[in-house]
């Protein structure tokens, strides 16, 4: 057996072709693969530092040259050519933050995917501990009601529960951000499972100690469940930061109540030649913190996010 | 001692959460479909089968399957091929396996919204990066290829703008961002395979790779390709982000990119036809039902060999 063969195999893979040139060919193949991947990255990055005429001409390398230029808007607001030079990169970051109330946006992300996750947790956990803990009548039946909801997409549901709201009139709230999301059936069943795995001796010396239910489960349970509660927060952050759907449904007009990616959406929608550089910039901010994070602690984040895959 | 009463405390909340936002809307929407049901109007008519009957004769209709099963087909199994093969390459190279598994993860993480505005802009006619790097290849061998010749002499399609080639434009986009996250399950999968099998398929004289990845490696990895193609199909039907940045109105040139979501979208928020609406959601649960079901009989039917 050649040394390649054996390295693969001792790795637990498939076994490398036996030519030295295999290898290299693998890493051609995947460097092309992450060219096309991390294009788009490239050209937000890059755009967001370049001056609207450096973009025009697909001029400047990566990070523009960097020259002043003169901001239109602010001599049409009539003030000095002098004063109105700009540098590329500042100009297109600053004008993100002043063009639109990115900040306000960006805290209604917070606000809204923190809020789900906090209920999320708060309605699950007890229940997943019961349908895994406790014996009573329904049990089952309660079990089997979770199984047969995580069939349901939630994008099955978005336009009954559009009208739902609409007709308590709570449309262009916070609320309609954020109650659909409120019950996680995969947080129950996924906590159910993991609960199941906790001894029940555990949990019958937490009660010889005289503890309560209700105790038991945010001070005995709720300690054991960090990393799969660390998984699903994970999962629920990412998908709710970045959805775009449901709040493109519930929130209209009103600027105010905007996350992210609607504050993104909308900036695209007026944007004319002199805006690209800004709306690439804006697209970087609001891209960048889960990046960033999933950079950070890639494996968390990738157990996260295939999460999912554990149903 | 279990006090009698606390379960219903425990329960109660989610259960009540679960019968008032997952299976009363299900019912509303099943309830709806069969009215011409408008926001604001006090109340609706029972139209019978009309609304189902208006989505499987109508021409808009027509164009919206049309659209989301070229999607779904293009998208799933690109998506879940590529994924399968980025995990063997990757699980096969010796270094930077984690940095490569690093960056086709990325897509999977960023906003879609986001990368969908970039992804326009890379694909602008005039100032896009995708038709100036085509470009600059002109004049080269590349020539020999028809399509490329062809667009050196009249300029490179427009892509999005394009109604022959919006849909696999969308398409590309969905497989771009999908990729990674079947990667990454079947990287998982790869791990749980046994080493003591290659051996003993050495043994039995499978002595190619493709041999051993067909005798090994698939079958090891049939419960992942059921769970990767569940989800990557009710994924790509569930496609809307895109296609609302790039198509605010209409569904794109000539409605080529009218999928699903996007319908729903414009029929019931747009111009207020909840009926139609209601009735396009209960054929999309269908399909995602079935869909799941097929995967939870075919994983009980045991695709796995262990």
């Amino acid at each position: 057996m050649s040394e390649t063969t054996q390295a693969a195999v001792s790795a637990g893979t498939l076994p490398a072709f036996r030519f030295s040139g295999a290898e290299t060919l693998k890493h051609i193949v995947l460097i092309a693969g992450s060219v096309i991947v991390l294009l788009p990255f490239y050209v937000m990055l890059s755009y967001s530092f370049k001056s609207p005429a450096e973009i025009m001409q697909n001029t400047g390398g990566f990070f523009g040259m960097q020259e002043l230029f003169r901001d239109d808007y602010c001599i049409k607001l009539g003030k000095d050519a002098v004063d109105c030079m700009v540098t590329p990169v500042i100009y297109n970051y600053t004008t993100a933050f002043e063009k639109a109330p990115l900040l306000r946006y960006l805290f209604n992300g917070v606000v809204v995917t923190v809020s789900i996750f906090l209920i999320q947790v708060l309605v699950a956990l007890p229940c997943a501990y019961a349908l895994s803990k406790l014996r009573f009548w329904g049990r089952e039946a309660i079990f089997g009601l979770v199984l047969f909801c995580l069939l349901i997409p939630v994008h099955a549901i978005a336009l009954p529960l559009y009208i739902m709201l609409a007709k308590v009139g709570l449309t262009n709230t916070y609320a309609a951000l954020i109650i659909p999301w409120t019950i996680s059936v995969f947080g129950i069943f996924l906590m159910r499972q993991f609960f199941m795995t906790v001894p029940d001796d555990l949990i019958d010396a937490a009660r010889m100690d005289g503890m309560s239910e209700f105790s038991i489960i945010w001070n005995v349970m709720l300690p054991t469940a960090i990393p799969a509660l660390l998984a699903f927060a994970i999962f629920s952050v990412v998908a709710h930061w970045n959805d775009y759907f449901w709040p493109r449904i519930v929130v209209t007009g009103d600027r105010s109540l905007f996350t992210p990616p609607l504050g993104l959406r909308e900036f695209k929608g007026d944007a004319d030649g002199d805006n690209f550089g800004p709306m690439m910039a804006t697209a970087t901010i609001i891209v960048a913190p889960l990046i960033v994070a999933f950079l950070i602690a890639q494996r968390r984040f990738i157990e996260g996010i295939t999460l999912s895959g554990m149903k | 001692m279990q006090s009698t009463k606390a379960h219903w405390w425990f329960v109660g909340p989610a259960l009540f959460l679960m019968v008032v936002i997952l299976l009363m809307p299900i019912t509303i929407a099943g309830a709806l479909s069969f009215t011409n049901y408008s926001l604001g109007n006090p109340g609706a008519d029972f139209v019978g089968l009309d609304n189902y009957e208006k989505i499987f004769t109508r021409s808009t209709y027509e164009k919206m399957f049309g659209a989301t099963f070229r999607y779904v087909f293009v998208v799933v199994p690109l998506s879940v091929g590529l994924g399968l093969g980025a995990a063997l390459l990757i699980n096969s190279t010796r270094r930077f396996g984690d940095l490569y598994k690093t960056i086709y993860f990325l897509p999977v993480m960023a906003a879609l919204i986001a990368m969908a505005i970039v992804w326009e802009f890379a694909f602008h006619p005039t100032i896009g990066i995708v038709n100036s790097t085509l470009e600059r290849g002109c004049g080269s061998f590349l020539e020999t290829w028809h399509w490329y010749a062809k667009g050196c002499e009249r300029g490179f399609p427009l892509w999005l703008t394009d109604r022959d080639y919006a849909i696999w434009t969308v398409a590309f986009i969905g497989i771009w961002q999908g990729f990674g996250f079947n990667m990454v399950l079947y990287l998982a999968g790869l791990t749980s395979v046994p080493r003591e099998l290659y051996h003993a398929a050495e043994m039995d004289g499978a002595e190619t790779a493709w041999d051993r990845f067909r005798l090994v490696t698939w079958p090891m990895l049939g419960p992942t390709t059921v769970f990767v193609v569940t989800i990557s199909f009710i994924r790509s039907f569930q496609v809307f982000d895109t296609v609302e940045a790039f198509y605010p109105q209409g569904g794109g040139p000539s409605k080529s990119v009218y999928v699903m979501m996007f319908a729903i979208y414009e029929k019931a928020i747009q111009q207020n036809l909840m009926g139609i609406g209601a009735a396009i959601t209960v054929v999309f649960l269908a399909f995602v039902m079935f869909l799941t079901l097929a995967q939870r009989w075919l994983v009980e039917k045991r695709v796995h060999y262990t």
